[in-house]
């Protein structure tokens, strides 16, 4: 209804314009004078609606309470909440009946309610856009009128709009992690989940039950995470990563390149479900044989091998492709140098780039430690479960991805110190991938900016 | 004298000395140059050998039933076709909120913004966002679509929500590089003959960045279609056998599919898993592919 009052009064102002034309230049075209009318019109009658759904909710809640059936609620406030919500279900016939039989019978008062606060909110928003309609076609337009500035100043702030989202986001992430994290902090002391060194995230529900002490260190999972995403990872992934780099750059023929270096990348898009499920099936019961057959008693079949190799794979295209910008943004000068001086290539990779594009390479592994210690799906399913504070990469250790997924996927109460003990682990992943992110962005900008 | 002498048979090209030291910097130079090959080979050899197996284990279980049928717990009748709609209609609600606001962002970022706090605090989030893991977007989801906005549970909804809020700084950087390549003299052209700067920016300047931010943006869409972790955490786990009918209901999507099949013990289910993945990685080719063409059909060098 307002956006038709609105596209009506758009038009008006448009076909105005035209004829307006007709006796000379106008400032903007006429397309801007119907755009800026639509605009005032639609935009206030738009918030009055958005600023009246959450009222809304609450008027109804009362005229409910405040009618018969609503008055024989219990007064337990969680039980009342629980009915009311079946009973606005019912009326939105989203469910045919609730758990609750009081539900059924104060359906219809739901509905009647929301019926009659509803229209109030629709002809309030009506009669703005019908008064802001009104005002703009009374006054009178002359040509000089910058109805394009006026579209542009909306646009403008649409964009502004747009932009803010990002910033909203990360406070988004910050507040709710923080929030639960508090929470969680309030039941579990910080110092025993920072520097605990046992995790078993058992609440008991009666204090006499066997384990009922959870316990909520910390130490172990991020030990688990380290040695994964930071150690095997990265053992298999920088030697492989930068030498891949430094062949296509430095070695390989154009074509080679320009066939090889899109099939590399191939390895970055495939989906890491794929690569957990390829480290599960076919990697892990590979590492154990060869563990038992190196006489490894205690090798598993989650070992912390296997998650840690297919990781590292899937992180090469990352750092090959870190590498091979900063070799690329060493300045041609310091080569030709090099070999001019009888230097073989090798050496002068070794001896010259190298050094010379070394803070561009650490960044570039900085963030690909970040990525890899962030990542979920490999070590959810390739990994195990057990909390193992070991450095043998043959025995099962845990990272914080797996656990925040094995805490959060169970049928537990929101609630819970298991629950929030997820959000807890998520805060330190989030800082830590931050810092992280953070010291490589400033190295690799730093070093850019010292070649330019 | 005598060090001069030796050093004269040093450095004398045809001498043992100089011979020998050339002959052992030319094998470490071989050396090197096959250590590069070797590990360029050693990752295309694991890329082909990841390939072959899925093709190897799951080219059985491809067959059109399997494509029309959904999950169900018998192995002989389980399809991806509900989690293929879920996938579907996620993406879209991804695409349909991602692609506006991180084009829009893009564009006030590169033309509009003045260099101030609030621009550079714009600046470092998006570029930590887009490095944010992505398993922290789901707790994001969790506690805000869900616990604190009460929308559905398992719904494409919420995880097209959470995708595209993992998505957009993607889009941003990629708009922001596209913009950034049309040349100034095209601005300049257009502000001359009396445009506005709005008009500028969306009668010329986005058109030509245009090709350069699609490309980024199926990029991000692809990562989004194969993103399994955020999914999980707000819930698209639960087993549903009915197809979703709109994006409120509760529905599967096929990189979770592949994880929930994967735990199922019944041996035939591995057959499935790797069909399924066959499946996912079909569609991530066909969208990279299309990524690429559109970057070299439509790539302009000013």
């Amino acid at each position: 209804m307002v956006l038709l009052i609105a596209s009506a009064v758009g038009g008006i102002a448009f076909t105005r314009a035209r004829q307006l034309r007709t006796g000379g230049r106008l400032h903007s075209l006429p397309v801007y004078h119907g755009i800026h009318a639509a605009l005032w019109v639609v935009v206030p009658a738009l918030l009055v609606l958005a600023a009246w759904s959450p009222m809304q909710t609450r008027l109804v809640d009362q005229a409910v309470l405040a009618s018969p059936e609503g008055k024989a609620l219990p007064d337990f406030e969680m039980q009342r909440d629980s009915i009311l919500d079946e009973a606005r279900q019912i009326a939105h016939h989203e469910i045919e009946a609730g758990f609750n039989p009081e539900s059924t019978a104060l359906a219809p008062r739901v509905a009647e309610a929301e019926g009659r606060y509803a229209s109030i909110g629709g002809i309030a928003a009506i009669l703005i856009a019908l008064g802001a309609a009104g005002v703009l076609l009374l006054r009178k337009r002359d040509r000089e009128f910058r109805a394009r500035t006026s579209v542009e100043r909306w646009m403008n702030g649409l964009l502004f709009g747009a932009s803010l989202i990002a910033i909203f986001t990360t406070l988004g992430i910050v507040l709710s992690l923080l929030f639960e994290s508090l929470r969680f902090f309030q039941l579990v002391p910080i110092t025993d989940f920072l520097f605990g060194l046992s995790w078993s995230p058992q609440m008991a529900i009666r204090a006499d039950q066997a384990g009922s002490s959870g316990a909520f260190g910390s130490i172990p999972l991020f030990w688990g995470t380290i040695l994964i995403g930071a150690i095997i990872a990265m053992i298999v992934a920088i030697p492989l990563g930068l030498m891949s780099a430094i062949y296509l750059t430095q070695y390989a023929s154009q074509r080679a390149r320009a066939i090889i270096k899109p099939v590399l990348e191939i390895l970055a898009g495939v989906p890491t479900v794929v690569y957990g499920y390829f480290a599960a099936l076919t990697v892990a019961p590979w590492i154990r044989e060869v563990g038992i057959s190196l006489g490894i008693e205690s090798a598993s079949s989650e070992s912390a091998l296997a998650a840690g190799l297919v990781m590292g794979i899937m992180i090469i295209p990352f750092v090959s492709s870190m590498a091979d910008d900063s070799i690329a943004a060493v300045p041609q000068a310091m080569s030709d140098g090099s070999l001019a001086l009888g230097a073989t290539k090798s050496e002068t990779i070794r001896k010259v780039l190298l050094p010379a594009a070394l803070p561009g390479v650490v960044g570039g592994v900085l963030l690909a430690v970040s990525r890899a210690i962030g990542e979920t799906m490999i070590v959810v399913m390739a990994a195990g479960l057990a909390a193992n504070l070991t450095a043998n990469p043959f025995e099962s250790v845990t990272t914080v991805t797996v656990q925040i997924v094995q805490l959060l996927t169970g049928d537990q109460e929101f609630d819970s110190a298991k629950t929030l003990a997820a959000f807890a682990l998520g805060l330190v992943l989030f800082l830590i991938t931050l810092v992280l992110n953070l010291i490589a962005l400033t190295v690799v900008r730093r070093y850019r900016e010292a070649y330019e | 004298m005598n060090s001069v002498a030796a050093e004269a048979a040093m450095t004398r090209w045809t001498g043992d000395a100089m011979q020998s030291r050339l002959r052992k910097r030319y094998r470490s130079e071989r050396l090197f140059k096959l250590l590069g090959f070797a590990a360029v080979g050693i990752s295309l050899a694991f890329l082909a050998f990841l390939l072959g197996t899925m093709l190897w284990k799951g080219a059985g279980g491809l067959s059109l039933g399997f494509l029309t049928m959904s999950d169900s717990t018998d192995p002989a009748t389980a399809g991806v076709w509900g989690a293929l709609k879920g996938s579907f209609l996620t993406i879209v609600v991804t695409m349909g909120l991602a692609f506006p606001v991180g084009v829009l962002s893009a564009i006030y970022l590169e033309e509009f913004a003045t260099r101030n706090r609030w621009t550079d605090m714009i600046e470092v989030s998006i570029n930590n966002l887009a490095a944010v893991p992505s398993i922290i977007f789901g707790l994001l989801g969790l506690a805000v679509f869900l616990n604190f906005m009460h929308l559905p549970r398992s719904a494409p909804l919420v995880g097209g929500l959470t995708l595209a809020l993992m998505t957009m700084p993607v889009i941003v950087i990629a708009g922001r590089n596209a913009i950034q390549a049309v040349p100034p003299s095209i601005r300049e052209a257009a502000l001359g003959v009396g445009a506005s700067k709005m008009q500028v920016v969306f009668h010329h300047v986005l058109p030509l960045a245009l090709p350069g931010i699609l490309t980024g943006t199926i990029i991000g869409m692809a990562r989004a279609l194969g993103e399994t972790a955020p999914l999980l955490m707000i819930g698209m786990r639960a087993f549903i056998a009915v197809p979703p009918s709109g994006i409120t209901d509760p529905s599967s999507v096929l990189p979770v599919q592949i994880f929930l099949w994967s735990d199922e013990v019944d041996r035939a289910f591995v057959e499935k898993t790797s069909a399924a993945i066959i499946v996912l990685l079909v569609f991530m080719l066909v969208m990279n592919g299309l990524a690429i063409y559109l970057r070299n059909r439509f790539e302009q060098r000013w």
